[in-house]
């Protein structure tokens, strides 16, 4: 037969395949991979995309370079060839005073036009809250300030500001700045000018302590580009940040919600996978006895697996397009739902998760199916003669390394991380292992105790002890996705939740005069405010590392910033909380010397190691001490935390203020010009905006967290449903046999049922052996959560499984019980 | 060598087994199915193969049919010695002159009476396969169902769908395993009358394996088997 000769014969037989629901299975499990491979892609990659460029908004952009000279043109020129839009910024600290003659000193922002490039000001006028469209810019010759700074002033709408060499009128109060949060030590409180306005100001004078940004924002790939290209020529001149350097606590929140949805699509797909490789195999032992017939009446072999291959790719084909079809709505339904809710902009879909869901589908089946089909080709013409003749083995070392292969490709083609792949693909090995080896035994076990009355349906299960073993394995997997989703998800969510209570402290407040802590502490408590305690702060820069100054007669920007950085110390007895000791160790009080702690990745970043000494200058003075151990920092935890906290002999001498956290429910302005008052110069911090935005994307996240393991659900169903399957003939002809002798309806149905809730419940008890390992493994390792373990995994593993599966067995076998056994027993002969 | 084909070979012979022997390997050790077996069949001839079970009789069919291979021995079909040929060129000789009719009838379970009778023309390529499928399967008497799936019919109609399969392609020999063994015997005896009309009509050689003596009886020549050993009767 030539190739389209044999492509017409498999059109046809596909045709009769379908119309006679043969492929039904194969199908429906093909279809389900590939839509929610598909539908997670699709809006993974599109909320993965909107979240992102949300938070570029705490960048106000999606790349920003800055540093401590003013914006080069070449930069522009550059962002203007690739199209990418740009805006400036020039920070700097300064003094403003107002009608009558009182001074505070803020921080300045002059802004050009355009900025923020992402996300939006928020504002209102001096005397009204009401919010106020945004208005872009201030125009010249005005100023936008704080709250904060108009209690203090006691400023009113319209009232003059004089700035540098030039009177600023005030207009708007900014109630919220999108990338405040990218410099939370600003302590001061916020002036924003038009950038014109600097010249002629006479605010900036060489030597000035200001900060130059250019943002830039637009197409992914420009940005890309341009940042490649900033990273390229000007990474030692200018600091470069991107969204994923954004500040550490949306960085861990985006992480996260990327590692929930990665993790979703993986399951799914491994879900799918396995069901694809039971109906699949169910196919092949179909057609095997069929290939016998066809080669009986002339076929050659190879036209036989011809056939089998191009009717596979072609059912791969159709599934594929239905699978995109149905993808692409399901995500459109989320994407629209999740747009209006939260008036977050998606951006469109891409190409890639229609290509890779259809790749997964086809690698899923060539693996898992390639195999059994090409062996279905090969049985023993002699079966039609005679049945002793052996039928479909597709039990072998290169099957199984075929499939574990397939596994590797698609992990891999979703995740883009070999490591990964390997360890999902030894987990999977590891898995399976033991629900063969367990589930053998388990059934061996239930044997021996079971009662005459369950006798028969356990010597079922025994009889078909390799696909029994196959069926036990697949329910096992199902009912773990299962519980995973329903149960294992919410722990992990809801952990995720209470790392950032609701009482998360919002309010930072520095500057406490060593004098004024104890009065400051007495009117919280007055107010009921519950402080997360005092930590001295001591202000120093550093000085050398390892005995060598780190002033040189060359810098590069890099080297010049830690040089001129000043840096919060804090010195304490013992381990703040929410930290954890990663190298070293801890000092006791006793321990003489002068001792370091320093962040972990801070320390990474210079290269800083236990056993390095630093030298910090205080107030001109210089102090040294031994680094003793690294620290990890639950940045998430908003309490005070420091990159340096030195042992109490190093600093306690030195001039020094305090700092305090807490949560604050009332309004934030109101009793800060309280305290602004009591407690001269101290200085309050607002971060209730950056909470509620961590918040607001943890919620986002869940919501599509739980919208993507919907998929994994249908894939769990599609593998309990593909593994029903799989024994069915058997069960029909044996059931049939069972009536033929005699028994009753409700025997055999009790047979059935019976066998159905011993394979459940074994499934369920493994099935929860290993989703608590799971979920274990991921709370530690990938999410960095706490874990409990939660008895409600095996009460539903066990008992829904043992329930759910006699359900879906009975439902499936349910036809045959009332086939006559004469027509059950000639149809499947 | 047990029986009278050991003398001049005819040409016109579609099939001449030689000597054939077939031996497995069981638990115990080698086991011997058929001992040197040899028989031939002459066009429009009819021979039927009784014996009890166990016996070989179906073992010997597979080999005549090259369904299997012997040990020892040579299979001639159609002038071609089976054993020149690997498996797919003893297909393609079987597409090209053989049929056969099974005691479990092996229709295609998805395919339509219509369907099943089409596949061994459709196997060969050949031209109008739906009209020259209807006539025989109206020939069988089952025309009126065409569309049915072997499901869906009686054991009777499925051989006789079967036996249109078995003839649709016109073959010079017709191998039938225990053909009337799944039915009752007054079905039995129609699809036997059906099965020798039909192979009058073609010429074709039939190697039959029964049980049943009276069906024995209709053929121009009974052997038996007898622990893989064959003698006429």
């Amino acid at each position: 037969m030539t190739r389209g000769q044999q492509f017409g014969f498999a059109l046809k037989a596909l045709k009769r395949d379908l119309s006679a629901g043969e492929l039904r299975v194969l199908a429906l499990a093909l279809i389900v991979a590939v839509a929610s491979v598909t539908a997670v892609g699709f809006f993974t990659d599109r909320v993965g995309r909107a979240v992102e460029r949300q938070a570029a908004d705490v960048l106000a952009a999606d790349l920003i370079a800055s540093s401590g000279f003013p914006v080069k043109q070449e930069w522009l020129d550059e962002a203007q060839k690739r199209g990418v839009d740009t805006a400036m910024h020039t920070r700097f600290p300064s003094v403003v005073i107002n009608d009558d003659d009182e001074s505070q000193l803020v921080a300045v922002k002059a802004v050009s036009a355009g900025y923020p490039l992402r996300g939006a000001l928020k504002l209102a006028t001096l005397d009204n809250p009401t919010e106020l469209a945004n208005l872009a810019t201030p125009a010249k010759g005005t100023a936008w300030i704080d709250p904060q700074l108009r209690d203090i002033l006691q400023l009113s709408q319209g009232a003059t500001l004089a700035l540098g060499a030039k009177d600023f009128v005030v207009e708007r109060i900014i109630t919220f700045e999108p990338d405040a949060g990218e410099n939370v030590m600003e302590l001061s409180p916020r002036v924003m000018i038009h950038i014109d306005d600097l010249e002629g100001a006479e605010l900036l004078t060489e030597g000035s302590r200001a900060r130059y940004s250019l943002l830039m924002a637009g197409e992914e790939a420009a940005v890309d580009g341009m940042s490649e290209w900033m990273s390229d020529n000007f990474a030692t001149d200018a600091r470069i940040q991107s969204v994923r350097d954004s500040g550490p606590q949306l960085q861990r929140a985006l992480g996260r919600a990327e590692k929930f949805l990665g993790l979703a699509s993986v399951v799914t797909v491994l879900l799918a996978g396995a069901a694809i490789a039971l109906a699949v195999r169910h196919f092949a032992y179909r057609q095997a006895d069929a290939s016998a017939v066809l080669r009986t009446l002339g076929a050659s072999r190879e036209d036989v697996i011809v056939w089998l291959v191009i009717r596979l790719a072609l059912v791969a084909t159709i599934a594929s397009i239905i699978g995109v079809t149905i993808g692409w709505f399901a995500q459109l339904v989320l994407a629209n739902f999740l747009s209006t809710w939260f008036s977050l902009e998606l951006p469109a879909p891409g190409i890639k998760p229609p290509i890779v869901g259809t790749l997964t589908a086809f690698i899923t089946l060539a693996g898992f199916g390639l195999l059994p089909v090409i062996k279905a080709g090969q049985v023993p013409v002699m079966r039609v003669l005679q049945r002793d003749y052996s039928g479909l083995q597709t039990g072998s070392i290169i099957t199984a390394v075929l499939a574990l292969a397939a596994t590797f490709c698609v992990v891999w083609l979703l995740s883009g991380d070999l490591l990964l792949s390997a360890i999902v693909v030894l987990g999977v090995v590891a898995m399976l292992s033991v629900f063969a080896l367990f589930g053998k035994y388990m059934i061996r076990a239930v044997r021996t105790l079971a009662g005459a009355r369950f006798r028969l349906s356990v010597a079922g299960l025994e009889r078909r002890a390799s696909s029994s073993v196959v069926q036990l394995s697949a329910f096992a997997m199902g009912i773990m996705a299962l519980l995973l989703i329903a149960i294992v998800r919410v722990d992990i969510l809801s952990a995720w939740e209470r790392d950032l209570p609701e009482d998360a402290p919002n309010v930072f407040v520095v500057n406490i005069q060593p004098e004024q802590v104890d009065g400051f502490g007495a009117r919280l408590t007055d107010q009921g405010i519950q402080s997360n305690g005092f930590f001295p702060m001591v202000r120093a820069r550093i000085a050398a590392f390892n005995g060598e100054s780190i002033i040189k007669e060359v810098m590069s920007e890099r080297e010049e910033r830690r040089a001129r950085r000043e840096y919060n110390l804090t010195y304490a007895n013992e381990l703040p909380a929410a930290n954890e000791i990663v190298d070293g160790q801890w000092w006791s009080a006793e321990e003489e010397g002068n001792f370091l702690s320093i962040e972990e990745e801070w320390a990474n970043e210079y290269n800083y190691q236990v056993g390095d000494t630093i030298t910090f200058k205080v107030a001109g003075v210089e102090t040294t001490g031994t680094i003793k151990n690294l620290r990890k920092v639950d940045w998430e935890s908003f309490q005070v935390n420091f990159f340096v906290v030195a042992s109490p002999s190093m600093l306690n001498d030195f001039p020094q203020t305090f700092v305090s956290s807490f949560y604050l429910s009332d309004d934030f302005s109101k009793a800060t010009s309280v305290w602004a008052r009591e407690f001269p110069g101290i200085a309050t911090l607002d971060i209730g905006a950056i909470v509620d935005r961590i918040k607001t994307l943890m919620d986002r996240a869940s919501l599509a967290v739980e919208y993507v393991f919907f998929f994994t659900l249908l894939a769990g169903t599609c593998v309990l449903l593909a593994a029903v399957q799989s024994s069915q003939g058997e069960r029909i002809r044996e059931s049939a046999l069972l009536r033929a002798l005699g028994a009753s309806h409700q025997q055999v149905r009790h047979a059935v049922v019976a066998e159905f809730a011993i394979l459940g419940t074994i499934a369920g008890f493994l099935a929860a052996f290993f989703a608590t390992i799971i979920a274990w493994g991921l709370s530690r390792e990938v999410f960095e959560l706490p874990f409990s373990v939660n008895p409600s995994l095996w009460l539903f593993g066990v008992v829904g499984g043992a329930v759910g599966i006699s359900i879906a067995g009975y439902l499936a076998t349910r036809k045959v019980l009332h086939t006559p056994p004469i027509v059950a027993l000639r149809n499947t002969g | 060598m047990n029986t009278s084909a050991e003398s001049q070979t005819p040409v016109s012979s579609p099939l001449i087994a030689t000597d054939i022997v077939k031996r497995v390997s069981g638990p115990t050790g080698d086991m011997t199915i058929l001992h040197g077996v040899s028989m031939q069949a002459d066009a429009g001839e009819a021979v039927a193969i009784v014996g009890p079970s166990g016996s070989g009789k179906s073992t010997l069919l597979g080999i005549l049919a090259g369904l299997d291979s012997p040990t020892e021995g040579v299979v001639t079909m159609q002038g071609q010695p089976l054993t020149d040929l690997d498996e797919d060129g003893r297909a393609k000789l079987r597409a090209q002159s053989v049929g056969f009719v099974f005691q479990s009838f092996q229709l295609l379970p998805g395919l339509s009476a219509l369907e099943n009778v089409m596949l061994p023309l459709e196997l060969t390529q050949q031209d109008n396969v739906k009209e020259r499928a209807m006539t025989v399967l109206d020939e069988v008497g089952l025309s009126h169902r065409a569309s049915h799936h072997p499901l869906q019919l009686s054991g009777g109609e499925q051989q006789r769908v079967a036996v249109a399969r078995a003839f649709v392609s016109k073959p010079t020999l017709l191998f039938a395993d225990e053909p009337t063994g799944n039915l009752d015997s007054a079905t039995g005896d129609r699809i036997t009358e059906l099965m020798f009309d039909m192979r009058k009509s073609v010429n074709a050689a039939l190697v039959l394996v029964t049980h049943d003596d009276e069906l024995a009886a209709s053929c121009n020549r009974r052997l038996r088997m007898n622990d893989g050993r064959l003698s006429e009767l």
